[in-house]
């Protein structure tokens, strides 16, 4: 009988290189049978016959590397050919790149070592010898599988990547770059710098938070009442607790007639100028006020701010003065004109304007630099007054302008600044003229933004109000009166007259309570050759009555009125 | 998050940036991109399996010649010689070529495999959206290798697709989506084995890497 039909049972290559295919008999019929591989590629119809049936075996076909392709299919048939007749096999197509099955690991070897952590086993190995591994050919993963000797199942201890293991870190993070399509890559890499400088931010802010802080929210200071002392409550008598809140003269008696003050200008340094306006003198604007001062029960005064003068404003208007204010666009300030409720607002300056109002006020400034724009007058001070401006050497020299001026009245000996009686009070005027400042113009630059509180001290018999401010330290090696004689709080304001009260500290005695009835009437008001003036003075008549309102600030108002303690 | 962790997650953020702005180097864009291809193989055989689990005997007569493949015509080796011999620049350009040429009919099978005749055609139609994402990633990556290596020229083979259509009844949707599938999963192979050994080229430095 014919052959009985052959069947290709597998086809293998070790290596994808070459390739084997194996067949079964289907029979031989009991005759001897010869047996053929025949194949095609599958792009073409030529057949070809098995190269080579030894290498492999008994009914087998290897195929060397000559005749192996890749990426083609083979079709393959076998012919089992017998004296009666023949029989073909069923076609099989086969790809070679899909038959690769490498041969076994070589010298693989397990040793029991013995560790000082206990035994355990190496197992080691080495590639099989016809894979070319090398090259990239082929890659080779290792499966390690063990069981026990009487067990039935392996068990896989662990997939080895010989090759992979070195580079696991790198190959997970080259699969976040590779894994976002090219033009998204920019904006991760955008993203994750953003986030980073979040980051330091964050932790920057974090570490500074105290100062930030600081920064974002300044410390409010809570309300106190001067000379009421909350340790003497809590741990003293009451007596001496409530005694410091006793008001000498009060209820307010009709004397404050005897504390007109007149008007005063004051000229600040570079940008500022302080006008006191002596009628108007609000006591917000009289007290001088550390910025660390918590008293903030009292009124404010910038001085920088307070009185903004529009001396363009006043020049143009004058006389019809009304409403301005007249504020300075350097800060030029005077202490009563402001109270007008319009105030407005600084103008950045404008030389000329602080020209025109820079005509100074011969008693208060003179600054020994020529500024032309700027408020000061230089020698236009009339020497009666005094006005030699002191120029004080502070600590830091270059920072900008403080804000106080001192006027050091030379030809008013100390003895005589406290015990004379002058007609009017000796008001003394501090300019500091910061020395550094000169030589920097900068018109419209807007004043340094320290604050400096300037408090009178006293009113000279040449009806100048005198200034010191309350942080001053040089005020006591001038040896002044006691410290705590301070006029910078209002008493009334009537007539557009401000009046001020004298405040006198515990220590202090009451130098010139007895004058208080004389004085006033023999004190005149100063007519300074000021253009601006006149509008003051107009501003002032139309001054309110209901409070004394500082001008740029807003500060201000009923605690003006009320007496101070 | 303290302080002290906060800073090291700063400091690694700042490592990850560092080295995604510098790059990361060839080597390893060319390990990465064997991986990936190696997923893109593993996973059109299982597809292949899946379907051929329960596949009509006469699809397997329906089904067209491999050489009916669009990407029959590009020229490859044909053995390990060959390939061993064409410059890194070509084995790229093909494994691009190869890639670019299977980006629209994979978006065919993706859109036919929900609405396959066959009892598997929801892992079918998850896998194939899987092998969608592998191919656009390998593209992207492979982008990155091409300027990473700095050929001159970008001479990629046009090998297009246009068959919009898989046919008009299930069995012959389903036939074609096997052949469609077939020709992907040889291609897929050729693109891994030139990766596989554009990578051991590139790391000659390392020699225990291949």
């Amino acid at each position: 009988i014919p052959p009985g039909k052959p069947r290709l049972t597998s086809c293998r290559s070790p290596e994808k290189e070459t390739f084997t295919c194996w067949w079964e008999p289907g029979g031989d019929g009991g005759l001897p049978t010869t047996y053929a591989l025949y194949y095609h590629l599958e792009n073409s119809e030529t057949v070809y016959e098995c190269p080579d049936y030894r290498t492999a075996g008994e009914n087998s076909c290897f195929f060397n590397k000559n005749d192996t392709s890749l990426w083609v299919n083979y079709n393959i048939t076998v012919v089992a050919t017998n004296a009666l007749g023949k029989n073909i096999s069923d076609p099989v197509e086969v790809d070679v790149v899909y038959i690769v099955q490498p041969n076994t690991p070589e010298n693989v070897t397990a040793v029991v070592v013995h560790d000082e952590q206990g035994p355990f086993v190496r197992v080691s190995w080495e590639k099989p010898r016809t894979a070319d591994t090398r090259s990239g050919w082929i890659t080779l993963l290792y499966q390690l599988r063990v069981k026990q000797e009487k067990d039935k199942e392996w068990e896989v201890v662990g997939h080895l990547y010989n090759i992979l293991h070195m580079l696991v870190f790198l190959v997970l993070w080259t699969t976040v770059v590779f894994y976002i399509p090219r033009e998204r890559s920019l904006w991760i890499m955008i993203t994750i710098f953003s986030v980073f400088i979040v980051l330091i931010l964050t932790w920057t802010l974090n570490v500074k938070r105290n100062s930030v802080k600081l920064c974002l929210l300044p410390p409010v200071p809570g309300p106190k009442i001067k000379g009421f002392e909350k340790q003497l409550l809590k741990s003293g008598k009451s007596e001496e607790v409530f005694n410091t809140l006793v008001i000498q003269g009060f209820p307010p008696t009709t004397d404050y007639d005897e504390l007109l003050v007149e008007y005063l200008e004051v000229y600040d340094n570079e940008e500022q100028e302080l006008v006191l306006d002596g009628k108007d003198l609000s006591e917000d604007c009289m007290k001088s006020k550390s910025p660390s001062d918590s008293d903030s029960g009292r009124g404010s005064c910038d001085s920088r701010t307070l009185l903004l003068e529009k001396c363009m404003e006043g020049r143009e208007g004058s006389g019809s003065g009304s409403d301005q204010h007249q504020y300075s666009q350097h800060g030029e300030t005077s202490w009563a004109s402001t109270e007008s409720s319009e105030s407005q607002g600084p103008e950045p300056g404008s030389p000329e304007s602080a020209d025109g109002c820079g005509k100074t006020w011969p008693v208060v400034f003179s600054s020994p630099q020529p500024q032309t724009h700027h408020h000061y007058q230089v020698g236009a001070a009339k020497p009666a007054y005094h006005s030699v401006p002191e120029i004080l050497n502070h600590s830091s020299p270059h920072t900008t302008p403080s804000n106080y001026h001192q006027l050091h009245h030379q030809d008013i000996p100390q003895q005589e600044g406290r015990f004379s009686k002058p007609a009017c009070r000796h008001s003394q005027s501090y300019n500091q003229f910061n020395l550094d400042g000169v030589g920097t113009p900068a018109p419209g630059v807007p004043p340094s933004p320290s604050l400096e509180y300037v408090e009178v001290q006293r009113v000279n018999p040449e009806n100048m109000l005198l200034l010191r401010p309350l942080s001053d330290p040089n005020r006591e090696p001038e040896g002044l009166d006691c410290a705590g004689e301070d006029y910078s709080k209002v008493k009334e304001v009537t007539n557009n007259i401000l009046l001020l009260q004298r405040d006198t500290s515990h220590q202090c005695v009451d130098y010139y309570s007895q004058d208080l009835d004389n004085q006033a009437d023999q004190c005149t008001t100063q007519q300074p050759p000021h253009p601006c003036k006149p509008a003051v003075h107009q501003s002032n008549s139309r001054m309110p009555h209901e409070g004394m309102r500082v001008m740029g600030n807003g500060y201000v108002d009923s605690t003006v009125l009320m007496p101070s303690y | 998050m303290t302080q002290g962790s906060r800073l090291y997650f700063a400091v690694t953020v700042l490592m990850c940036a560092f080295v995604s702005i510098n790059g990361v180097g060839l080597n390893d864009l060319l390990e990465r991109a064997s991986q990936l291809s190696d997923k893109l193989h593993s996973l059109s055989t299982s597809l292949t399996n899946d379907l051929d689990s329960h596949f009509p005997p006469v699809g397997r007569v329906m089904m067209p010649r491999p050489s009916m493949c669009h990407t029959s015509s590009l020229q490859i080796p044909n053995d390990k010689d060959q390939a061993l011999k064409i410059p890194e620049d070509e084995l790229l350009s093909l494994a691009r070529s190869l890639l670019l040429a299977w980006s629209d009919p994979l978006a065919l099978l993706s859109s036919e495999a929900s609405s396959l005749a066959h009892p598997e055609r929801n892992t079918i139609n998850s896998k194939t959206k899987e092998l969608q994402d592998n191919i656009n990633s390998l593209g992207a990556g492979l982008e990155h290798v091409f300027h990473k290596m700095g050929s001159s020229s970008d001479n990629l083979s046009s090998l297009p697709f246009y068959t919009n259509s898989l046919g008009q009844d299930k069995t012959s949707r389903l036939v074609n989506f096997h052949f469609l599938l077939s020709c992907f999963r040889r291609d897929s192979h050729k693109i891994d084995s030139f990766l596989k050994v554009l990578r051991c080229r590139a790391a000659k430095k390392r020699p225990e890497m291949c």
